[in-house]
């Protein structure tokens, strides 16, 4: 299996992680690998992959987290990325994380592996809550019948970690023979006619046979397409035809007796192993308890909202104070270093540079660390407290009149922190159109970049009233992506219902741990994205701000001024025509913090900073309207890729551009004109 | 009878889960495979709240009806 072996050195391992989701796969990641990880792109496809680095003795461990699956069946994206991992890929060592607490369903995906004839230790995580279940587990007796190294361990407190990584190391040149069920003498007779039919074929050897031919006869569809890919169409229908024919003769389904005989093989050895208090007797427990009131029929959407409401509260309140200090820090530096660097006889326009492009520009964007920390903390415990896929099942009544189910809402709430891993997680919706329609309306959800603007603006112009302007612009977010959801629905895609079946795991407490690796791993995105695109566009305006040469600094006159003049017309009748405000909005479709960077740059020679300048180039109305734009208009480049990447063309790529051009002009347009009309526009 | 129709509180065994491929492979997954006791936690017009075990499954009315359960338990 472990293909590349021979070229790392004997202390060198590389260990995946593959379980079910729910199984404290990620805890345990984070438990083994601390901070030292690293997060990408699966090859071709936008899954996240993530990688971190453990050491144990003189070892040190490469670990790959797969993504959660339930079984090797390969229904959605994320299934076959994780199952072409472990058929094809390089590794030494999968651990398969097990929920004790939950052994019949764990196993079926360990049974699965076992078949594929993956070389694995099974991992028995989650123990505590084994036994507070009065679950006793017989390791020896487990390890025996599965005939693999069984470990026991409490990711979540870290028991059973130095245990998990001497077995690893041990067992690193583990080779174990593929378990072989029987399926009894009607499917074992096809399987054998098939495993040499594919000899014959000369089908890749690199795959076990057997469990190739089960997989054929279970008709999945990834592996047909691998038998068209490997041996020719022609030659695959002979295969497929064979077991077509097998199939009328008989008198039960194949799959079914296959999934049958694995249940049987699973029920037999949690017999042998496993002691347990009165089976399914599942006495009502406090997830029970608290489901019965947060997926009440009448209060759960109220209950939603109120737990939306109080995030961005808790965003505001305790971030608002600390800003201020941030605040205080930028404007004292600028002031400092403006005044040392006139001092030293620097030139004026290398201070300028200084001080209104670099502290005016990036700094007024750095200054919102708290707010996105704070933000992301928050959805880091909605994540990992359960609560997420309850507000999915929340969710579906209003969802399933947009023709969409439950489960499309979680991409929705993801992209509230960004809209590229809110566009990512549609790979988890089985059906296309469903998936299309959440990819459509994800930028709708505001993300975190837009923030900073929110803040600055309703700062300047809503101080009495500012967390309720900026809460009223997440949901007019919503609005509009339910608006957009039900008129995708009704004109662009008909038909193709699909599947809703979702897990509500137990509620946990989240650990600090987990929910502070998921935070610094944000915060540290957005300095970085800080640094990079922010600072070179903050530096191109500022170059902009002074050509031609001998103008006066961001004037009407500079090339951003004139720049601003060109498309401020398209803005006039929204009630921000002046130039800032439209310069602004281009370049912040470049990243959407790029609005009050560029505008902390424009602004920043007036008196009294960018909020002082606010308050003499918006009227409130204007500025309620220019948010509006800010939310609904043209999703950041770096969402349109993961746009492209996901939906893999360019007219859906510039479609979703457009459209949402179109209903932020539009929605504005009424904003402002009808407050004009009753009269609050003064 | 399918799931979809039992109330709130009803355990039943499931008989055979009827269905496409996809539909069924996705239940299978989740442990609704024949044999299996279900309880109904919570049935109110959307996506039934069933108990598997200790596990609790939100499942839409469509794919509960592809589940066929017989009120009167496993052991007929």
């Amino acid at each position: 299996m472990a293909l590349n072996k021979k070229e790392r050195k004997n202390t060198e391992l590389k260990v995946a992680l593959a379980g079910n989701p729910n199984s404290g796969k990620t805890t345990m990641f984070n438990e083994l690998t601390g901070s030292r990880q690293h997060v990408g792109n699966w090859p071709g496809v936008t899954v996240e992959k993530k990688t971190g680095s453990a050491f144990y003795q003189d070892y040190s461990l490469e670990v790959i987290d797969l993504p959660g699956t339930y079984s090797l069946g390969a229904y959605s994206e994320d299934e076959v990325v994780a199952r072409d991992f472990l058929t094809t890929g390089d590794y030494d060592i999968v651990l398969n994380i097990i929920n004790s607490a939950n052994l019949d369903r764990n196993l079926y995906f360990t049974v699965q592996l076992l078949e594929m004839g993956v070389d694995l230790i099974a991992v028995l995580n989650m123990a505590d809550e084994a036994e507070k279940k009065g679950i006793k587990i017989d390791k020896k007796q487990l390890s025996q019948l599965l005939g693999i190294p069984v470990v026991e361990t409490v990711a979540s407190r870290g028991r059973g970690i130095e245990s998990l990584l001497e077995q690893t190391v041990k067992n690193r040149d583990l080779s174990e023979t593929a378990l072989k069920l029987d399926y009894g003498s009607e499917v074992e007779n096809l399987i054998t006619e098939v495993v040499s039919m594919l000899k014959k074929f000369e089908f890749t050897q690199n795959i076990n046979q057997r469990w190739a031919a089960v997989k054929l006869i279970e008709h999945d569809p990834e592996a047909v397409k691998l038998l068209e890919r490997e041996i020719g169409i022609s030659k695959a229908k002979k295969v497929k035809s064979l077991i077509a024919e097998r199939e009328l003769k008989a008198e039960d389904d194949f799959d079914n007796i296959i999934i049958d005989k694995k249940y049987e093989f699973i029920n037999k050895v949690i017999e042998e192993s496993v002691d347990r208090p009165e089976a399914d007797q599942e006495p009502e427990n406090v997830s029970d308890k608290i489901d019965a009131v947060i997926t009440n029929k009448y209060l759960g959407i109220p209950i939603f909202m109120a737990v939306m409401w109080s995030i961005f509260k808790f965003t505001f309140t305790v971030g608002d104070p600390l800003i201020g200090y941030i605040e205080a820090f930028f404007e004292t530096a600028g002031v400092w270093i403006g005044s040392i660097m006139a001092g030293a006889g620097v030139s004026p326009l290398v201070t300028s540079f200084v001080t209104d492009g670099i502290i005016g520009g990036v700094g007024s964007v750095l200054v919102f660390i708290p707010n996105i920390f704070l933000l992301f903390l928050a959805i880091g415990i909605l994540e990992d407290s359960g609560y997420m896929s309850r507000a999915a099942y929340v969710m579906d009544k209003v969802m399933s009149k947009l023709g969409l189910h439950g489960k499309s809402f979680i991409p929705m709430i993801v992209g509230f922190g960004c809209n590229i891993p809110g566009i990512m997680a549609t790979r988890t919706l089985d059906s296309k159109r469903d998936r299309l329609i959440s990819i459509l309306i994800n930028p709708l959800m505001s993300c975190s970049a837009r923030l900073p603007v929110y803040v600055v603006f309703a700062g300047a112009l809503f101080p009495d009233h500012a967390s309720t302007v900026v809460f009223s612009l997440y949901a007019l977010g919503i609005v509009m992506a339910v608006i957009m959801a039900g008129i995708f629905n009704k004109i662009l895609f008909k038909g193709e219902r699909s599947h809703f079946v979702m897990e509500l795991p137990p509620y946990r407490v989240p650990t600090l741990k987990g929910v502070f690796i998921h935070m610094w791993e944000k915060v540290g995105a957005f300095i970085k994205k800080a640094g990079t695109i922010i600072f070179s566009v903050v530096v191109l305006i500022w170059v902009l701000a002074n050509l031609p040469l001998g103008v006066e600094y961001a004037s009407a006159q500079s090339l951003i001024g004139q720049f601003g003049q060109l498309v401020s017309p398209i803005f006039e009748p929204l009630g921000f025509g002046n130039w800032q405000a439209a310069s602004s909005l281009v370049f912040g479709i470049l990243a959407k913090e790029v609005v009050v960077g560029t505008l902390g740059v424009v602004y920043a020679a007036g008196e009294g900073g960018l909020r002082t300048a606010l308050q003499t180039n918006f009227t409130p109305l204007a500025a309620y309207s220019f948010l509006t734009m800010v939310l609904l208009y043209t999703p950041c480049v770096a969402a349109l890729g993961a746009v492209k990447t996901e939906t893999n063309s360019w007219k859906w790529t510039i479609f979703s551009a457009a459209y949402l051009f179109v209903l932020a002009w539009i929605v504005s347009f009424v904003i402002y004109q009808g407050g004009m009309l009753i009269g609050i526009g003064i | 009878m399918p799931l979809a129709m039992l109330r709130k509180g009803e355990t039943a065994c499931i008989k055979e889960i009827v269905g496409g491929r996809t539909a069924k492979g996705k239940l299978n997954d989740l442990g609704f495979v024949n044999g299996k006791m279900v309880t109904v936690h919570s049935s109110s017009g959307g996506p039934l709240i069933i108990g598997l075990g200790d596990n609790r499954i939100a499942i839409g009315r469509g794919m509960a009806h592809k589940v066929i359960v017989d009120t009167k338990g496993c052991e007929n």
